[in-house]
């Protein structure tokens, strides 16, 4: 951080004060709310229970009562799986996003590049519900894929490919990939094909051009694009409802149900503040991390 | 991160006071303020209200109609509890009611201003979520049953039985819905679906755990599709949707209302407390309680209406239609979904249990 | 080279498939004579026609758009003002401002949503289409800022510093220098925001006033009769005009680029 020009630091603050009061008042007062309510109890009727004496209330330590909870096994068991899902799908939307990133930045005409990358959101403008519906079509029983598997003589009868945990992660998978494509593509398009080339008329094997120079360079990339797919699929439950049969309970399901069915907001908010540190220590370590290795923090 | 931690404190602090603030009595019983303007702000289901009945409205009355949609209940609830939603009407189902009532969220009705409500079924009203009919006006009604597939499920006896068989394993879809599973899990048992003794949800729970390896998927969204499409041989869910999918192949689909009883559930007209175009409101409800306005409102959306002199003008096929109009004895032992008050979290952590399992 | 070249535009054309196998039922689907969306019945214009007369459905695009639009543009200046703050400037209460920007992302929508209609409640703004708006400013500004700052990181800065050294205005640079390099990123978060705004529907319900119906609510609605293949009609249009209004953007772009590659 020290090669930084010189700049006068109230650049900084003006370029970010849009951003601080848009964020502060709309998004951190509101949250501070839910926050304090996070600490209080259900009412019959939904709502908060009014506290009467607040020197009891917090002496007996049942403000805590809504975090205690959560720490049951059942709940602990379902923040787990929400996890393993989030690490798959996006491990798995890495892997299939990059050669796509690649190929839209460097590989295709220079002069399509806006036309493939708006091809990869185009997609995503209709509406969620109709596209989920679309792929229980593919998918089910009497439907698309097999049709063709059991009519092409592949496989002697239907597959189960819905409601189960491969239809959620296709779902997943699906939904989340062009928020990996579009920030590997904007790391790659600048990524210096002269070095590339370099390397290789030093001799150097691809794929040590690769995890030498292209992953490095395009690492920004990678890390956003790593947040912006693991921390939403956290958090969802639509798809896993509708694809998955809803036969199991994620994160989001568990907040859902809270502010919605069981209207127990007090408990939903402390589970969503849970998720939130959770997450956010998570990229607390990753900038530690990478600040002791004395590398640019990315975050 | 001290510097976090002091800007977190500070905005903590800023919104406690805030929130004081917003807890604080906010004069809810504010006198009728005078006749409003000449439009009228509805928030309600898409399609509950078909667009010819709407525009004769408009023709007869002048008043503007503004029409907003919602898909869930819980919309409603935090919308009118924040007091900056400018709606004149809402159509919230009956346990909802029940909350806002409790809320203060709705503004009693003056009846005298409805020389129309002799027409309603006296059988709908004078509910246990809104005694007398003080705040609401119910608008339609149906029940949760199941549809089912004829040609492969065969005959079937007019009970919850099957949704419990383990012989049709892998073809039963549930609504994703804890109230309504746990609904006919009660029925099935032969208890109320608004017991709160203990012992009684644990055996509706254990069922329920039993249930969920049988159940191909839970679905509250587009379940009367997954029927048609062949998935499933049953379908728990709302009679309107099921009807629909009965009605387009009679000799394929049936819907089913359990002899053991099941849920009745009733979505009613109610006046935000602070509403302010009462005159148009008045005027409103007065006008979709016509028997004719009625029918064509039954007519358009296939859901039954409580509005007794509207029959007359009903198709008759969707009178006659037992899925949308059940007969006397069925429909005597569906009871309404009650809110349950605190045994909601009990039910809440099964429900948690059986879906994690 | 060549091989990999092939083997790599393959595999790219494979995923597009991917992406494009539900969109193609999609479309499939609006012709569809039967009303369900699962089962196919033959084919008919007869949702394109009834479309027309659907108010509230066009009414709900039109919100769509405004709310996708305003929201895009505003969480894109600001987005990337703050990126440049975080990638560019020594910003006191950086740590803070980079938590800032995640939370957004991070908490569940319910949550936010139930969250801001209580706080427009303690503001006392009444709802309307602007209260939707200012919502997706705050959960779409995050996915801006942090693809623009992905996109400013490990930069080369000799050039920004060259053009100062010759003499140009700070300000200059910037419009000369710095905003044509990240731009692949601006056009990304904003795409991104826009994917986002236009089909959200969890905080816009809690967040939507009189007369703020949007598409996404409009469709959610439908659920308790059924969603009709006018929504499939509708979705195919706007799918349509996008890939026309892409492609005509495209030709635009490319006359000059195309001289430029000449010269």
């Amino acid at each position: 951080m020290a090669d930084r020009p010189p700049r006068p630091e109230r650049t900084g603050v003006l370029l970010a004060l849009p951003t601080w009061l848009t964020l502060g008042v709309f998004f951190l007062l509101p949250l501070a709310i839910l926050f304090v309510i996070s600490f209080g109890q259900r009412a019959t009727y939904g709502g908060l229970k009014p506290i009467v004496d607040l020197g009891l209330y917090l002496r007996s330590g049942k403000f805590l009562a809504n975090y205690a909870r959560s720490l049951h096994p059942i709940y602990l068991q379902i923040f787990w799986r929400s996890i393993w899902m989030a690490v798959v799908t996006t491990l798995v939307c890495l892997v299939v996003s990059f050669p796509v990133a690649y190929y839209i930045a460097v590989a295709a005409p220079a002069r399509r590049r806006n036309l493939l990358l708006g091809l990869v959101v185009v997609p995503f403008w209709t509406s969620f519900l109709i596209r989920t519906y679309a792929w229980m079509f593919i998918l089910r029983t009497e439907g698309l894929v097999n049709r063709f598997l059991v009519g092409s003589g592949l496989t002697h009868g239907p597959l189960e490919l819905l409601y189960n945990n491969f239809a959620v992660l296709i779902g997943l998978i699906y939904g989340e990939l062009p928020f990996m494509i579009l920030p590997l593509y904007a790391s790659l398009e600048k990524l210096d094909l002269s070095l590339l080339e370099a390397s290789a008329d030093l001799g150097a094997a691809r794929s040590s051009t690769f995890w030498r120079i292209t992953v490095p360079m395009t690492m920004p990339g990678i890390v956003a694009g790593v947040i912006l797919v693991f921390v939403p699929s956290l958090g969802q439950f639509i798809v896993s409802d509708l694809l998955g049969g809803a036969k199991t309970i994620l994160a989001g399901n568990l907040i859902q149900n809270q502010f919605a069915v069981a209207r127990n907001k007090p408990f939903g908010a402390a589970v969503a503040f849970e998720l939130t540190a959770a997450v956010l220590l998570l990229l607390f370590a990753y900038a530690l991390y990478t600040k002791r290795k004395g590398q640019d923090v990315l975050l | 991160m001290s510097r976090l931690a002091r800007a977190a404190a500070g905005g903590i602090l800023a919104a406690a006071v805030l929130a004081g603030a917003a807890c604080g009595p906010r004069g809810d019983e504010t006198p009728y303020p005078g006749p409003g303007e000449k439009k009228l702000n509805l928030y309600i289901w898409s399609e509950y209200l078909p667009k010819e009945v709407i525009d004769e409205f408009t023709r007869r009355t002048g008043i503007a109609v503004h029409y907003d949609l919602y898909d869930s209940n819980e919309p409603v609830l935090e919308k009118l509890q924040s007091g900056v939603a400018d709606y004149d009407l809402v159509v919230p189902s009956d346990y909802m009611v029940r909350i806002l009532i409790e809320l203060k969220l709705l503004r009693p009705l003056d009846r005298a201003r409805l020389k129309n409500l002799k027409n309603l079924d006296p059988r709908f009203l004078d509910k246990q979520f809104d005694p007398g009919n003080a705040y609401s006006l119910p608008y339609v009604w149906g029940t949760t049953g199941y549809g089912y597939d004829k040609t492969k499920a065969g005959r079937t006896e007019d009970s919850w039985a099957p949704l419990f068989d383990p012989r049709n394993r892998g073809q039963i879809l549930m609504l994703d819905d804890m109230r309504e599973c746990f609904a006919a899990a009660l029925k099935f048992l032969g208890h109320s679906l608004n017991s709160t003794d203990p012992a009684i949800l644990k055996q509706a729970a254990v069922l329920l755990k039993k249930q969920k390896d049988l159940v191909k998927t839970y679905n509250s969204g587009d379940y009367e599709n997954i029927l048609a499409a062949g998935d499933v041989w049953f379908a728990h869910g709302y009679n309107g949707q099921l009807a629909r999918v009965a009605a387009a192949d009679p000799r394929r689909f049936g819907y089913v209302l359990p002899k053991e009883g099941a849920t009745l559930w009733m979505d009613s007209v109610c006046i935000p407390a602070r509403a302010r175009n009462v005159e148009s409101i008045y005027a409103f409800l007065d006008y979709v309680l016509e028997p004719e306005v009625n029918a064509r409102i039954v007519n358009g959306i296939s859901y039954a209406s409580p509005n007794v002199p509207a029959r007359k003008f009903i198709r008759p096929e969707i009178l006659n239609d037992p899925a949308i109009y059940p007969s006397e004895e069925a429909l005597a032992k569906c009871e309404l979904l009650e809110d349950i008050g605190d045994a909601t979290t009990i039910l809440d952590e099964y429900w948690t249990e059986i879906k994690a399992q | 080279m060549r091989g990999r070249g092939r083997f790599l535009s393959v595999y790219a054309w494979l995923v597009y498939v991917f992406l494009y196998a539900p969109i193609a039922i999609l479309v499939l689907f609006s012709f569809n004579r039967a009303r369900q969306t699962a089962v196919w019945e033959g084919w008919t214009l007869e949702w394109y026609r009834s479309l027309a007369g659907n108010d509230l459905i066009l009414a709900s695009v039109k919100n769509s758009l405004i709310v996708g639009l305003a929201s895009t543009a505003i969480a894109t200046v600001i987005g990337t003002l703050v990126a440049l703050a975080l990638g560019r400037h020594a910003l006191r209460g950086e740590g803070f401002t980079r938590s800032l920007l995640y939370l957004p992302v991070i908490i569940p929508e319910i949550v936010l949503g139930a969250a801001l209609v209580t706080f427009y409640g303690v503001l006392s703004f009444h709802l309307s289409l602007w209260t939707v708006v200012i919502a997706h400013v705050v959960f779409c500004v995050s996915y801006v800022a942090i693809v623009v700052r992905a996109r400013l990181s490990g930069f080369d800065r000799s050039l920004e510093e060259a053009a100062l050294d010759l003499g140009a205005r700070p300000l200059q640079t910037f419009w000369r220098v710095t905003l044509p390099l990240i731009t692949p990123g601006i056009v990304a978060g904003a795409l991104l925001s826009f994917t986002i705004s236009i089909d959200d529907y969890v905080i816009t319900s809690f967040v939507a006033g009189v007369g703020a119906t949007t598409l996404p609510l409009q469709i959610y609605s439908m659920l308790k009769v059924g969603v009709t293949p006018e929504v499939n009609a509708v979705s195919s249009l706007l799918l349509a005009l996008t890939v026309v209004l892409i492609v005509i953007a495209q030709r635009l772009q490319q006359a000059p680029v195309e001289r430029g590659e000449m010269s």
